[in-house]
């Protein structure tokens, strides 16, 4: 089914598409994580993304069978810059998530807030430290975003993966239609992902901003 | 077997040309465009020469590759090991971050090579997962800076501490003394490299960060690993035992020279210009436009944007797309081309053309997945001989 063909009516339900928008700073792990959901695999050996890599699967949303999107993006920025405006017609390490965030709006603001998480990945390389996710926790909610934190490579973690996208996609159901769609039956979210290890590391500047 | 036959004729061809006194290019270039034989280093010489690096006159190359690489050593010592032997006398204390409010201007730009380091630290650990080679310990190692009696600040320590640092500083600043753990983050990575030794991407590291030092306009960009590495990986396999134990300042000069041919790519201001990646995808388009406009069309009205594959084909020679020998192969006959990057945008143009029926039949996801992952069973030389037809069709 192509997007275009979304647009004329079908007699049979049409299956929707949510498109969610994976952003984060350069080797958080944000194609190890859209990977592990998409194949369920860690994938060990990753190169640094260039551009932007599509993948997808089928999630059952309230007994609706729907297609998430997932736009995998570069970290870096001049990937951003050149990227972003065609991936969000509808973007951490810590330290920048205000700029991750403001990207995101600069692009998002028309279609009135649209859905965003947070995650803190590579969750297995921590002694979890209650100070590290008292402050990530602080920011999402002053960005009323849910926090998730999840690690790509432990595979009893996957089925925490799996609920952070369920809870995006549930939130997608939930929210409402864009006023300027093109494509009524697609919907959008962004993953602000960040690593854990990052957190620590640049939780400095985080406090210099709120 | 006639097969066998074929490729002695062909090493026959390639040894003649590459032995006369001076060289014809345009019979080399010919003979490259069909592939480079694998045997007797041939492949080396010609890349250097393609790019470049050799001059015609075969008598003028040992000059040339030693004034080359006594260049190289300078690079290194300014860059490197020299501030390494500062670093390492200077003592640790409170000048020894950024938030200093009295930093020297050499403390300044240390710093910010530090960024320039981190970046080029997390690509080229990443560089070519598939083989083992990069993570392998190199036969000839920078001795100054792996030597175990050394105390200077080479690239590793240098990695370590600004990581290490970072971390120091979160402290202070929080007033937590016990937040954080200096879990020495970056040294389990060389755990299986004996005392001495160095990975082939730490030599890919160092070439990158004196290539980002000398041309600070571009400085790193990601994706420049993916160009260094099939260059360094081909120089650093050298039979030829003299010239591999110089393929990593042997390599700075081809992947500058490279970079000289399409740096443009990189450069995000230049990307609306007429030789940004902006103006290369658009060629691209418009050539398959020519040749197959129900191609173009489809994928126009589905609204696969070139920047979905295009832009990571282009910017990284095609590198991501193929296995390490198919692309060593694509850039035998990419380099062979007077107007090389021209011949790429044939390339591409064919790659999208081999994949018609599915993309005219498919649906957007599908073929978004297809073009992202371009598939093994078109096999690289159906791609040059379809680029190739493209190409000279073209140009008649
Ligand atoms: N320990 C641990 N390592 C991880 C995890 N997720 C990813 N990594 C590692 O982190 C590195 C970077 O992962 P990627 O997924 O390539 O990072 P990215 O965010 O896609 O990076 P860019 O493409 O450059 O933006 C890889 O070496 C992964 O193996 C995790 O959950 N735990
Ligand atoms: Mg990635």
């Amino acid at each position: 089914m192509s997007l275009k063909s979304k647009k004329e009516p079908q007699p049979q339900p049409q299956r929707r598409v949510f498109k969610v928008i994976v952003i984060g700073d350069s080797d958080v792990g944000k194609t190890c994580l859209t990977y592990r959901f998409c194949s369920g695999q860690f994938q060990d050996k990753t190169e640094a993304t260039i551009g932007v890599d599509f993948r997808e699967r089928m999630v059952d949303v309230d007994g609706e069978l729907i297609k998430l999107q997932l736009w995998d993006t570069a970290g870096q920025e001049r990937f951003r810059k050149s990227m972003v405006p065609h991936y969000y017609r509808n973007y951490s390490s810590f330290q920048n998530l205000p700029a991750w965030i403001e990207e995101c709006n600069k692009y998002c603001s028309s279609s009135g807030g649209i859905p965003r998480i947070l995650v803190g990945n590579k969750s297995d390389l921590k002694e979890k430290s209650e100070v590290d996710t008292n402050t990530a926790q602080r920011y999402a909610d002053s960005h009323c975003m849910p926090l998730f934190e999840a690690s790509a490579k432990e595979d009893k973690d996957f089925a925490n993966i799996e609920a952070i996208f369920l809870t995006l996609a549930h939130k997608l159901k939930c929210h409402k239609p864009m006023m300027s769609g093109d494509y009524p039956s697609m919907k959008r979210a962004t993953v602000l992902s960040i690593d854990k290890e990052l957190v620590r590391k640049n939780s400095d500047s985080y406090c210099a901003n709120c | 077997m006639a097969g066998i036959n074929l490729s002695d004729r062909k090493e026959t061809l390639f040894l003649e040309a590459l032995g006369s006194p001076v060289i014809d290019m345009n019979n080399l270039r010919k003979l490259c465009s069909t592939g480079i034989v694998e045997t007797c280093g041939i492949r080396t010489i010609c890349w250097r020469l393609l790019l470049n690096c050799l001059p015609k006159q075969r008598t003028k190359w040992p000059e040339a590759l030693e004034k080359q690489r006594c260049e190289y050593q300078q690079f290194l010592n300014e860059m490197i090991i020299e501030p390494g032997l500062k670093r390492c006398n200077a003592a640790p204390g409170l000048d020894d971050h950024p938030l200093n409010p009295n930093p020297t201007s050499e403390w300044n730009s240390y710093f910010k090579d530090n960024d320039i380091l981190l970046q080029i630290d997390k690509d080229v650990r990443r560089l070519c997962p598939d083989i083992a080679f990069f993570q392998n310990a190199t036969a000839y190692p920078c001795e100054p800076l792996v030597s175990p009696t050394s105390r200077l600040e080479n690239l590793r320590k240098r990695v370590e501490r600004s990581v290490l640092s970072s971390q120091n500083l979160t402290r202070k600043r929080l007033g937590i003394s016990n937040l954080i753990s200096s879990r020495k983050q970056a040294s389990r990575e060389y755990d299986t490299l004996e005392e001495g030794q160095e990975a082939h991407w730490e030599v890919v590291e160092r070439i990158l960060f004196i290539y980002a030092k000398l041309n600070p306009g571009t400085a790193y960009v990601q994706g420049m690993n993916e160009i260094i590495g099939p260059l360094y990986y081909t120089l650093a396999s050298d039979p030829n035992l003299e010239w591999k134990e110089h393929a990593e300042a042997d390599t700075f000069f081809c992947f500058t020279n490279l970079m000289g041919e399409i740096r443009d790519n990189f450069i995000k201001s230049l990307d609306k210009s007429g030789s940004g990646i902006e103006a290369s995808m658009n060629r691209v388009l418009c050539l398959l436009r020519q040749v197959d406009p129900e191609v173009w069309l489809r994928l126009d009205s589905l609204a696969i944007k070139p920047q979905f594959y295009l832009f990571r084909w282009i910017t990284l020679l095609l590198s991501q797309e193929f296995s390490l020998p198919d692309v060593i192969h694509i850039w035998d006959i990419l380099f062979s081309d007077s107007r090389r990057f021209d011949f790429l945008i044939a390339v591409c143009s064919a790659m999208i053309i081999l994949l018609r029926d599915e993309i005219l039949t498919r649906d957007f996801s599908h073929n978004m997945k297809l073009l992202q992952n371009y598939p093994l069973r078109i096999d690289v030389n159906t791609i040059i001989s379809k680029a190739k037809e493209i190409y000279h069709n073209l140009r008649n």
